[in-house]
């Protein structure tokens, strides 16, 4: 009798590590498969780490790991906060311009009147600048969050959907504004951004690399941290029952602010490291199209499960990829009627859907080992 | 008490129009009459354009509580829709058997449901066999428009924009009859057998209308009639209206970008949104998806490039008439307006949104649809437990809808380019429009357009005057919102929550 | 004719309904049976799934399982508009009257045919005399006495068998309670009224016949002037105040037959 019980709890003590080691050796392999990617595929490919198709596979997925962290953010707002916000492209936009206008303009004349050389000729002006840089960004899109919340603070539903978009809008033409084409050059967009030279991705690729992939894995950590704190449960008190929630003593305004600031920081941080990818910043990232890739990838992955978004952004860069091999110019046009198919024949995405599935497949075998068990008593 | 009750019901509206009415002296003193007159012609214009599609969007939101993505595509459509009427129809009149091919076969849904109810198919299998009905429909719809040249016929009014000189002049080779006949044929066998899954074969629970069956009859023939005149006319009826009065054709333009706006907007709703109802984020997903499809479809029939509509005669006399009386023997392309000289075809377009307005209110106010629409839009589940068809007015409005926006597309068509992106302005517009006005009202969103038009309009001429680009201007209006908002969550006249 | 043919005492047969609302079961099997004419009372505690069972007949609601059976015909997964087209009037809870139409706007929708209204007007105001005084002001501007009237008017417009009734007497005055009381006992007479009511004096004043629902499932039934008696049961499945409410009731009624 005793002997049962100990095994049995023995049994749903390992039964629990296994799942919980399942669940984290499967995000480590996924890690170090990415950190061996680009040498495994240099060496399939028999070409050189930093030139031809590995190169240009490992920038791809530094795009994937960004956007990736952009989707996120985006769930973080839409999945546990239920706030539907078409504005996000202004957060990521922002701090896209945020790197690009400081490298651009501010940090060359600091650059030239001081120079600080650390030990082993390291240029630590320029590390202390793009970290001043990466902090603009964050201030930024944090007030840039903080104007937004304020602004949609006492409106609900759809009107709030439409006053985040249309304020989006609004930064979307400032950004493209000719007013202020000196500094942001206006429809083209500010090009040729000097990024120090030690991150340089055209010529550090591989750095940039490990780079975003380190950025990645971080917010992806801090984000599920977030998400699992108790601030984090109120968010999603706000999404299940928004009086419930005001009743229990926490103020919705407060939480969705605090919501709205998060992933306005998660997503301008995003920006600025994809402002320093490209080498520059261009009205594309401010437009209404990011915020819609946002809401593709999110809901393509699966609303509520951070993850989920980080997947349907590499689905959506890689199916962007080679569509445009199979179909050429026309490729959007596949893409949209297969995404529409998406919405209306896989409503929870695709990480939603394999939870749901999984989920049902063990109540399945959970109800076939018990009856196994059953069986005998009955004989 | 009665002028109490007024005041409770109307006190917003009073204010603004007070407010505006005295900010005329101020702005014809400060920034003289001409300018000012000019700029409030432009504002009334672009509130024209706004109301057209903030009026079904706001409809669309109040009644389903739908965020319309494709509205502005719709825009777009109807203005793609009625250049190619006006310039050559060829293109529309060899789709047009096609389509009506398709819905008679649809019409027979009705008359074959108590055909097949009966039918002895087992529950499980029902949901298989509509699956593979329709499935098939597909496949034969698709061999139905296999080696159709669409491209070359959607360049038909390209080319006679060429030669404008006379449209006439290349008559454009088409399939000849005897083997085009086949094409409508099978989209007709595809719309039958989507019309069978549609009548739910084996599905004992339906009940069968009497009235119903008679009026499918009615239908089902006259679209059957409609088909083969369709056919018949393929050719000779794009001639016919070529030769058409230019005028007439312009208006018959309307009507054509109008019908096929809400046409879409009918299929739009029963097929993509109709399921979504119960996942909203979902839909703005797939509406907005669909914008994107339609605009590539247009991109691939008629390339990115942006074409310019003549004007109808009408409004393009050389010269300027001293009045807007004098306008009407003339028909010039500029009238004088209190000392201003103002684009006539312009003037065309405020009467048209006030005509618009006018009839929707009038739709609203007086008619049983407008009842229900407005009960609706208040309380959907207790209008349908009185038992009226709550989902039919959904797709009834919907086209509604749409089709303001397709006619506001053509409307503008002749004075903006004609591009694939020329939806998407009007659409971010529309919604600020909406908001502004307060969601599910159509006089909400006629002072919201008034108020966004004149806004945009002054805001332009300020841009100008302090060397501004009116993109400036352009962003701030919604800085206007954001203070409405601020001052009232659900807009001007939305209902209080 | 068809006034000869009577069929079945039952006009609405409900068996054992379950009903869901998103993941919750709301009602785990339900059973009633309506019989033609007269006043048959839902009671219950708040939250015991009686709106839920009037909305599951009506097909607001539809319910998964079960069977609802409307004058011998099956009517449960049919959309409810076919389901009120059938003979179905519904007065909802909370007075959900249009507030934006006028209250002639608010009878005329509910027409089912042309004429409706003008063939059942007379009958309409000789129940609710205040409506046709307030006929052309919108609904917002009624009070809550004569918006509830207004609801119930609304139901009355066409030919309706069977009328479904939640909570009329609901934030009501005592005077106006007992007109709306009057005016149901009025026209039960010509029609089949299912009445769900909290109120337990209007309650056992006009059913003839009762169900009890908790925890959505029919828990009890039987004829009103038994319970009234049963203040044990009153007090198990509607609470203190309505066992002193059917006390006082069956205190009376033996004195009247004492006296």
């Amino acid at each position: 009798m005793n002997t049962t019980t100990s095994t049995s709890k023995t049994r749903v003590v390992t039964g629990r590590f296994a799942a919980w080691a399942q669940q984290q050796v499967g995000g480590l392999l996924l890690v170090i498969g990415l950190i061996l990617f680009p040498f495994v595929f240099s060496w399939l490919y028999g070409s050189p780490v930093d030139s031809g198709p590995p190169k240009f596979w490992q920038g791809q997925l530094i795009v994937v790991f960004i956007t990736a962290v952009y989707a996120m953010s985006y769930d973080l707002l839409m999945g546990y906060t239920g706030i539907l916000s078409f504005g996000h492209a202004a957060f990521f936009g922002g701090g896209a311009y945020a790197m690009a206008l400081f490298l651009a303009h501010v940090a060359p004349r600091i650059a030239s009147s001081y120079r600080i050389v650390g030990p082993g000729g390291v240029n630590v002006t320029e590390i202390v600048l793009l970290v001043v840089g990466f902090l603009a960004a964050l201030v930024v899109s944090l007030l840039l969050g903080l104007l937004f919340s304020a602004v949609s603070a006492r409106v609900k539903g759809a009107y709030f959907a439409m006053v985040t978009l249309a304020m989006a809008e609004a930064i979307h033409i400032l950004s493209k504004a000719t007013d202020f084409v000196r500094w942001t050059g206006a429809d083209e967009g500010l090009h040729g951004v000097p990024v120090p030279a030690w991150i340089n991705p055209i010529q550090f690729r591989l750095r940039f690399y490990f780079v975003a992939l380190a950025f990645a894995v971080v917010m992806y950590l801090v984000t599920r941290r977030i998400v699992h704190s108790p601030m984090g449960r109120v968010f999603v008190a706000l999404r299940e029952n928004e009086s419930r929630a005001r009743m229990i003593g926490y103020n919705p305004a407060v939480y969705r602010s605090l919501a709205f600031v998060t992933s306005a920081v998660v997503a301008g941080s995003a920006g600025a490291l994809y402002a320093l990818w490209t080498m520059s910043a261009t009205p594309t990232m401010t437009g209404a199209g990011a915020t819609v890739d946002a809401l593709i990838m999110t809901i393509l992955g699966g609303i509520g499960t951070l993850f989920g978004p980080m997947l349907g952004a590499a689905l959506m860069e890689l199916f962007g990829h080679f569509f445009y091999q199979w179909f050429g110019a026309r490729w959007p046009l596949v893409f949209g009627v297969i995404f529409i198919a998406l919405v209306m024949f896989l409503p929870y995405g695709i990480v939603g859907t394999w939870q749901q599935r999984s989920a049902q497949l063990r109540a399945l075998l959970k109800r076939a080992s018990q009856q196994r068990r059953q069986d005998p008593s009955d004989s | 008490m009665k002028l109490k009750g007024f005041w409770r019901q109307n006190s917003t509206f009073v204010v603004l129009m007070v407010l505006l009415i005295l900010l005329i002296p101020l702005g014809w003193i400060t920034m003289g009459q001409k300018p000012f007159v000019r700029t409030v012609l432009s504002g009334l214009t672009l509130g024209a354009l706004y109301l057209m599609v903030a009026a079904g969007l706001t409809l669309i939101f109040g009644l389903m509580d739908v965020l319309n993505f494709a509205h502005g595509a719709m825009f777009m459509i109807g203005a793609y829709a009625g250049w190619q009427f006006y310039t050559n129809p060829t293109f529309l009149f060899g789709l047009a058997p096609l389509v009506f091919a398709l819905m008679t076969g649809l019409a027979a849904t009705p008359l074959l449901r108590p055909l097949v109810i009966g039918w002895p198919v087992p529950e499980e299998w029902q949901r298989r066999l509509r699956t593979f009905l329709i499935l098939l429909a597909i496949a034969v719809g698709v061999i139905g428009v296999l080696g159709l040249d669409l491209r070359d016929l959607a360049k038909t009014a390209m080319v006679s924009t060429m030669v404008a000189a006379n449209p006439l002049a290349e008559a454009t080779p088409q399939e000849p009859l005897a083997r085009f006949w086949l094409r409508p044929t099978l989209l007709l066998i595809a719309g039958l057998l989507m019309a069978l899954a549609q009548a739910r074969p084996g599905d004992q629970t339906q009940i069968v209308h009497r009235a119903e069956q008679r009026r499918g009859w009615i239908a089902l023939l006259a679209l059957l009639a409609l088909t083969v005149a369709a056919v018949l006319v393929r050719e000779p009826a794009a001639i016919v209206v070529l030769k058409m009065n230019a005028n007439w054709r312009f208006a018959l333009a309307l009507l054509v970008g109008m019908l096929i706006g809400g046409g879409i907007g009918a299929v739009m709703e029963t097929s993509l949104v109709r399921p979504l109802y119960v996942r909203p984020f979902y839909l703005v997903i797939a509406t907005s998806g669909l914008a994107f499809v339609l605009k590539e479809v247009v991109q691939f029939l008629w390339d990115p490039l942006p074409y310019q509509m003549e004007r109808p005669p009408l409004f393009a006399q050389p010269g300027k008439a001293d009045s807007i009386l004098d306008w009407f023997s003339a028909q010039t392309t500029t009238v004088d307006i209190l000392g201003v000289t103002f684009p006539s075809y312009r003037l065309f377009i405020i009467v048209l949104g006030i005509v618009m307005l006018l009839g929707l209110l009038g739709l609203m106010r007086y008619t049983r649809l407008g009842m229900i629409i407005r009960a609706g839009v208040q309380d959907r589940e207790m209008v349908e437990a009185l038992g009226i068809n709550v989902r039919r007015v959904f797709t009834l409005v919907f086209a509604m809808g749409v089709g303001l926006a397709a006619l506001g597309g053509i409307g503008a068509a002749p004075f903006i380019p004609v591009e694939p992106v020329m939806g998407d302005r009007f659409l971010m517009q529309g919604f600020i429009t909406v908001v502004l006005g307060g969601m599910g009202s159509v006089s909400g969103a006629a002072v919201g357009a008034l108020l966004l038009g004149l806004a945009r309009a002054f805001g332009d001429y300020l841009a100008l005057k302090f060397q501004l680009t009116p993109a400036i201007s352009e962003a701030s209006t919604v800085i206007i919102m954001a203070i409405v908002l601020l001052v009232r969550p659900s807009g001007l006249f939305g209902k209080k929550e | 004719m068809e006034m000869d043919q009577q069929p079945t005492t039952d006009i609405l047969t409900v068996e054992t309904i379950h009903t869901y609302i998103g993941q919750f079961h709301i009602l785990e099997g339900v059973s009633l049976r309506v019989r033609r004419g007269g006043v048959t009372v839902l009671l219950g505690r708040n939250g015991a799934g009686k709106t839920t069972t009037l909305k599951s007949i009506l097909g607001l609601t539809p319910p998964r399982q079960g069977q609802v059976i409307l004058d011998g015909q099956e009517i449960q997964g049919k959309r409810a508009f076919e389901i009120a087209g059938l003979g179905i009037g519904y007065v909802p809870e909370h007075r959900a009257i249009f507030r934006d139409l006028s209250v002639a706007e608010n009878l005329k929708i509910a027409e089912r045919r042309k004429g409706d209204l003008e063939r059942r007007a007379d009958f309409i105001f000789d129940l609710f005399p205040d409506l046709k005084r307030l006929y052309k002001l919108p609904g917002h501007h009624l009070s809550g006495g004569q918006q509830q009237m207004l609801a119930v008017a609304r139901a009355l417009v066409a030919d309706n068998k069977l009328l479904l009734i939640d909570e009329p007497s609901e934030g009501l005055a005592p005077v106006l309670i007992e007109q709306m009381m009057e005016a149901i006992r009025e026209l039960s007479a010509t029609t089949t009224v299912l009445l769900v009511e909290q109120n337990f004096i209007m309650a056992s004043q006009l059913g003839e016949h009762y169900y009890i629902i908790d925890d959505g499932r029919t828990a009890h039934d039987g004829a009103m002037a038994d319970l009234i008696h049963d203040t044990a049961l009153i007090r198990r499945y509607l609470g203190a105040s309505a066992a002193r409410v059917g006390g006082e009731f069956a205190a009376r009624s033996e004195q009247r037959r004492g006296g």
